[in-house]
């Protein structure tokens, strides 16, 4: 299967994930087929691929959240900054504080906007409340959302609207600094606007962080993404520069799906 | 007659018999509540909180009743809660994997609808015999058997409503499973396990059976647990079967408090549990 | 290109656009001809006809670029659609100015024939040269309509013979001109008409490259030739 992303010429970029042969399992079924991919360095890269593909299985082997239930297994490699997450004795807190998630579906805790930021940041770093006060400021302001809810830190996150409370999970998942952020389907149960501010908002931060999407929105990846990754049953199809799959894809399997030509 | 005419004559025949269903139920619960308030309420007054139970022929109160009922249900509740809670997370957040949760979860619900004489029996058995005398520790124990399975049951279930996508959450930020439970998930389900507990509370504030093999009566103003302690439900049993008018009354009264108990606590319920249901 | 797309209206509009590509392509042959003929006889009704066919030609081309807007917005195209609807944009444009061209060449006639006649020998030089013109006009269309990237490629070669015959059909003029002042005016007529000409052809070699862009996806416009052809054919 394809392996290296192609580069756009005269830049180097180093490469934040490696998967090498990855294979996951559900029970007996198996969602991916010896997946190879690079997931570049402080860009975001877009999973596409129609219901069932394995993009979101994927991304999550990349947290391990998968470990949470019994029957999910991978096999392989995924290598973060070169060390192998799905080795055994791999301390999984440690790596879900440097690789972050945000889901499809916004999930404040029950608890108030302050508490929800700094929960996460509780748990690795013992800060003074002078200094929890200036990150969650922080992060707030980096997801967009500090203005709307600076008055109201101790309000119930889940008094917020979908779209703040999207952000407000954002905040929350950047607020703990993580090298890499992980996005499944950010902006699917929102509203026009709120996509937008999100979109505004990745291009932001993809110059501090490594960015994965999934998305089913082929227009959002052809908006946001640096790099798209077209997947296919379990496999990955084609992976390159945005701009060129969604202008000259190599492959006619990507072709068909880009222009809707399915069945 | 077209078929338009035939589903509404259908329509409001049914809503007409529910609607009777209903009233009929109704009705009995009206005239229970009616009969209790009837008969008990001359006997409402400050002196029912204030005297003793009385001999036959005196005047009285059911102070030492009221006060043995509250501090059993209190202790009951002390002692059940914590175990039907601890087990509660058990079965719904480590209970997917082995034997163990399938068969906590069988015997639970099997106890939550054993006879309550037979959990009266059972701590008879096994602790009065040892101990030679009834006692309010006892009492508590029984009621304590009660709790456990009811609390159990609404914890496991309160927890089981938090989506699955709020524990991914915690746990994508690197929290340990523990934390996890502890500050997300049951704090998510807390007004439901709340709910449960005061479920049961009210479902032991009226048992008989269980104290009458437990802590007996007593006569007097005792706050002894080591000794048999008066109770509500057992005074009533005893009172009403007598051929006494005053201590009938006594009864009757006794009655009526612990169904204005029960009701209090059912409302509590839920107005508590209608205020937070929204949280996701 | 490629199968059917899920939305059988799609296909639908695609189509429907292609045939009308093609048919303003038809009627922008046929206003070539009538004009070069024009040329050659002098007719009134003919400079006429081709005069009055200007004014369709211009709407073909609004409502072409109109559907393609529609099919922007409803279906955001990518990759070979997204090819293909720029393509169609850009080819509508070089039709027009086609058209333009042969308006330009009857109204020259026009001009020429009510003067007098001009020389016969001239007529047959220009023909010739149209008649190129006229063939890769064909050749660009049915290599839009087929999506033949490498018959687009011949058709870039073709416009080299335009040049040297519009630059022969210069210097006989020129010559022309020096023997006898009093024909500039008609020979400068003619000159403005094979210059005409050699824009058709032009603009055919640019309908072709914009077939090269379709199926390959390569932008080849102002590319050096050798390497152009190498690239239609790979």
């Amino acid at each position: 299967m394809n392996a290296a992303v192609l580069q756009p010429t005269g830049q180097a970029v180093t490469h934040k994930i490696r998967v090498k042969n990855l294979d996951f399992y559900y029970g007996g079924f198996q969602a991916l087929k010896n997946v190879n991919l690079d997931v570049p360095e402080r860009k975001v890269t877009a999973f596409i691929g129609p219901s069932g593909c394995g993009k979101s299985t994927l991304l999550r082997t990349f947290n391990r959240i998968y470990a949470l239930y019994a029957g999910h297994e991978a096999k392989g490699e995924v290598l973060l900054d070169g060390e192998n997450i799905l080795a055994p004795g791999q301390d999984l807190n440690r790596l879900r504080a440097k690789v972050g998630m945000v889901f499809q579906k916004p999930t404040p805790f029950p608890m108030s906007i302050y508490d929800n930021i700094a929960f996460g940041v509780r748990l690795y770093e013992s800060l003074s409340p002078r200094e929890m006060g200036e990150r969650v400021e922080w992060a707030l302001r980096k997801a967009a959302l500090w203005d709307e809810v600076k008055d109201k830190q101790k309000q119930s996150g889940t008094s917020l609207s979908g779209g703040q409370q999207q952000r407000l999970c954002i905040a929350r998942a950047i607020a703990v600094k993580p090298e890499v952020l992980l996005l499944d389907e950010p902006a699917s149960a929102l509203d026009p606007i709120s996509t937008g501010r999100i979109e505004e908002l990745l291009h932001e931060l993809k110059n501090d962080y490594t960015i994965v999407m999934v998305t089913h929105n082929m227009q959002q990846a052809a908006r946001v993404s640096d790099y798209t990754a077209y997947m296919y049953l379990g496999e990955l199809v084609e992976v390159g520069v945005t701009d060129e799959i969604f202008i000259k894809p190599r492959k006619k399997e990507t072709e068909d799906y880009i222009t809707g030509r399915f069945g | 007659m077209n078929l338009y005419a035939r589903r509404l004559l259908v329509n409001r025949f049914n809503l007409a018999v529910s609607l009777l269903a209903m009233l009929f139920g109704l009705f009995w619960l009206g005239w229970i509540l009616f009969t209790l308030f009837q008969a008990g309420f001359r006997a409402l007054g400050p002196d029912l909180f204030s005297m003793m139970t009385p001999p036959p022929g005196s005047s009285g109160g059911l102070a030492n009743a009221i006060a043995g009922s509250l501090l059993m249900a209190v202790a009951g509740t002390l002692v059940g809660t914590p175990v039907g809670i601890m087990a509660g997370i058990y079965l719904a957040e480590f209970g997917n994997r082995g034997w163990l949760a399938p068969a906590t979860r069988f015997v639970s619900d099997i106890l939550l609808s054993a006879p309550s004489i037979v959990i009266g029996l059972f701590v008879y058995e096994v602790y009065i015999i040892h101990t030679r005398h009834f006692s309010g520790w006892a009492g508590t124990m029984a009621l304590a058997l009660i709790v456990i399975p009811v609390v159990t049951r609404t914890t496991e279930n309160m927890l089981r409503l938090v989506p699955d996508s709020l524990r991914e959450a915690a746990a994508a930020l690197g929290a340990p499973q523990w934390k996890m439970i502890a500050q997300v998930t049951v704090r998510a389900a807390k007004a439901g396990i709340v709910t449960g507990v005061l479920l049961a509370v009210a479902r032991i504030s009226g048992e008989t059976a269980p104290l009458l093999f437990t802590a007996l009566n007593n006569q007097f103003w005792s706050l002894n647990m080591n000794a048999p302690m008066a109770n509500l439900p057992v005074v009533i049993f005893q009172f009403a079967m007598s051929p006494y008018e005053d201590w009938q009354q006594l009864a009757w009264a006794g009655a009526l408090l612990i169904t204005l108990g029960v009701l209090v606590l059912n409302i509590l319920a839920r107005v508590f549990f209608r205020n937070r249901t929204a949280t996701y | 290109m490629g199968g059917e797309h899920l939305s059988k209206q799609y296909d639908n509009d695609l189509e429907t656009l292609r045939s009308a590509v093609l048919r303003m392509g038809g009627l922008v042959e046929a206003q070539i001809r009538g004009a070069i003929d024009a040329f050659a006889n002098g007719s009134q009704s003919l400079i006429d006809e081709v005069i009055a066919g200007e004014s369709r030609v211009d709407e073909c081309e609004v409502s072409i670029d109109n559907d393609c807007s529609h099919i922007i917005v409803k279906r955001q195209p990518a990759a070979s659609d997204l090819r293909l609807i720029m393509a169609i944009s850009k080819t509508v444009t070089d039709l027009e100015r086609i058209g333009d061209e042969a308006e330009k060449i009857a109204r020259m006639s026009k001009q020429i024939h009510e003067r007098g006649r001009a020389d016969a020998q001239h007529f047959a030089s220009i023909r010739h040269a149209a008649d190129i013109a006229l063939s890769m006009l064909r050749q660009a269309l049915d290599a839009f309509a087929r999506l033949d990237a490498a018959h687009a490629a011949s058709v870039i070669r073709q416009d080299v013979a335009i040049d040297t015959e519009f630059r022969s059909i210069l210097r006989q003029l020129i010559t022309f001109m020096m023997e006898d002042p009093r024909t500039i005016s008609t020979a400068l007529e003619i000159v403005w008409i094979a210059k005409a000409v050699e824009r058709i052809g032009d603009h055919a070699k640019n309908i072709a490259e914009s077939v090269i862009y379709i199926v390959k996806g390569t932008d080849i416009r102002h590319t050096k030739f050798a390497q152009l052809e190498g690239e239609a054919l790979r």
